[in-house]
C-alpha cells in the first residue's frame, strides 16, 4: 500500500467535526440535516453496522426559531413514572429553563429508536451561544450549511441603503407626512 | 310642476339656513405636504409646505421595466405591485418598510393604493415581521424595542410561512386512502 493510499484509508474512517449555527434555525428542519452528518449518511461507505459517524458542535442554540405559534403552541411530555406524574412543558418554558434542549430533543426525535441512538447523541455537542470550549473549537475543520437564510433587522440596515433602495410605493399627491 | 315647486324649496332653503361648507380651498389642497411647526417669540407658526416626493426618482414601476408585457389585456389593468410580480417574504424589511407610518402601522389602502388581495397580503407580511421583531426602528414610542425584553412566547426568535396568509384559499390535499 502507497503512502497515498494509507492516508486516504485513514481519512476515510477519520472523524470530521462540523460545526452547525442554529441562529435563526427552525431545530426541527435542521435535525434532518444534523442526523445525517452524525450517523455518517453523508459518506458513501455508510453502513448501519459501520462506525463512521461524525462529530456535529452546534452554536448558538438560544437563537433559534420556531415558525409561527409554535413557541406557545408546542408542548414537551414528561412523566416521572409515578401516578399523576404526567407533565406537558410549552416550548418558550423549556427553552426559558435550558436553551439547548429543544434542539436536543429534535436531534434525539429525528433518529430512529435503536441501540446505537443513545451513542450517537453522544457525538453532538450544543452550546447556547458563541462561546465553544477551547478544546472543542480546536477540532472542528468543517461547517454545516444553514437551511433558512438569517433574516436582517432594519435597524442594522444602514440609513443611506435604506433611504436608496428601490422603491415600489409613492405616496399620493394628497399626503401629509408624518 | 312637482320639480320647479322643489328647485324653488331648495333655493328658499338655501337662502334662509346658509351652509358653512365652502368648496372653495384657499390652500392648494392636493399636494403632498410636510406640516411645519416653527415658534417665534410667543407665536407658533403651523405651516403646510409642499414638498416634492423622495420616493419619485427611485420608484419602480412594471410598465417602465423594458421587456414588460400585460399578461392579458383585460379591462381591468392589475395593481402596481400584482403588475410587478415580486415574490415578497416577510423577511423583506426593505420593502414592507415602505407600506407603513413611523409607528409601524400599515397605511390603508387609499393611501398605497394596491388591490384588496395585496393590501392584506402585505399587511399580514407587515405584522409578521413586526412580531419577528424585524422592524423594531419603526414601532409606537411605548414599545419595547428590543425582542429580547419582551414576554414569555414572545422573546425568542419566530419565523413564519407566507402559504398561511391565504391559507383558507388553498384547496385541502386529497385523502387518497378515503373510501
Amino acid at each position: 500500500m502507497s503512502a497515498a493510499k494509507r492516508v486516504q484509508q485513514w481519512a476515510t474512517f477519520a472523524r470530521t467535526w462540523h460545526i452547525f449555527d442554529c441562529k435563526w434555525q427552525d431545530p426541527y428542519e435542521s435535525a434532518n440535516i444534523i442526523k445525517k452528518y452524525l450517523m455518517g449518511q453523508h459518506k458513501p461507505i455508510y453502513h448501519p453496522l459501520n462506525d463512521c459517524g461524525d462529530v456535529v458542535v452546534c452554536i448558538n442554540s438560544r437563537e433559534i426559531a420556531l415558525r409561527g405559534d409554535e413557541w406557545r403552541k408546542r408542548a414537551y411530555f414528561h412523566h416521572t413514572g409515578y401516578p399523576g406524574g404526567a407533565s406537558w412543558t410549552l416550548a418558550w418554558e423549556l427553552h426559558n429553563k435550558d436553551p439547548t434542549m429543544i434542539i436536543k430533543k429534535a436531534v434525539y426525535r429525528a433518529m430512529k429508536g435503536n441501540l446505537q441512538r443513545r451513542h450517537t447523541m453522544q457525538r453532538l455537542f450544543i452550546y447556547h451561544e458563541e462561546n465553544v470550549p477551547e478544546d472543542i473549537m480546536k477540532n472542528v475543520s468543517s461547517q454545516i450549511r444553514q437551511s433558512r437564510l438569517v433574516p436582517t433587522r432594519l435597524d442594522h440596515i444602514p440609513e443611506e441603503e435604506v433611504k436608496q433602495y428601490p422603491k415600489v410605493m409613492d405616496y399620493p399627491k394628497d399626503y401629509v407626512l408624518k | 310642476m312637482a320639480g320647479l315647486v322643489k328647485v324653488g324649496f331648495s333655493l328658499a332653503r338655501n337662502a334662509i339656513i346658509s351652509t358653512s361648507v365652502r368648496s372653495i380651498a384657499t390652500t392648494k389642497s392636493l399636494n403632498l405636504k410636510d406640516i411645519r411647526e416653527c415658534k417665534e417669540g410667543s407665536t407658533l407658526i403651523v405651516e403646510g409646505v409642499t414638498v416634492p416626493s423622495p420616493r419619485t426618482e427611485l420608484l419602480i414601476r412594471a410598465e417602465n421595466i423594458p421587456g414588460y408585457e400585460p399578461v392579458v389585456p383585460s379591462s381591468k389593468p392589475p395593481c402596481y405591485m400584482c403588475a410587478l410580480g415580486l415574490d415578497v417574504k416577510h423577511t423583506d424589511v426593505l420593502i414592507l418598510s415602505q407600506f407603513v407610518r413611523t409607528d409601524g402601522c400599515m397605511l390603508p389602502r387609499r393611501i398605497t393604493g394596491l388591490c384588496r388581495r395585496q393590501q392584506k397580503k402585505i399587511g399580514k407580511m407587515v405584522t409578521m415581521a413586526q412580531k419577528a421583531g424585524l422592524m423594531i426602528n419603526l414601532t409606537p414610542d411605548n414599545c419595547k424595542k428590543d425582542p429580547r425584553k419582551r414576554r414569555e412566547h414572545k422573546k425568542f426568535n419566530t419565523y413564519y410561512d407566507e402559504r398561511t396568509i391565504f391559507m383558507k384559499y388553498i384547496p385541502k390535499p386529497l385523502d387518497r386512502f378515503k373510501r
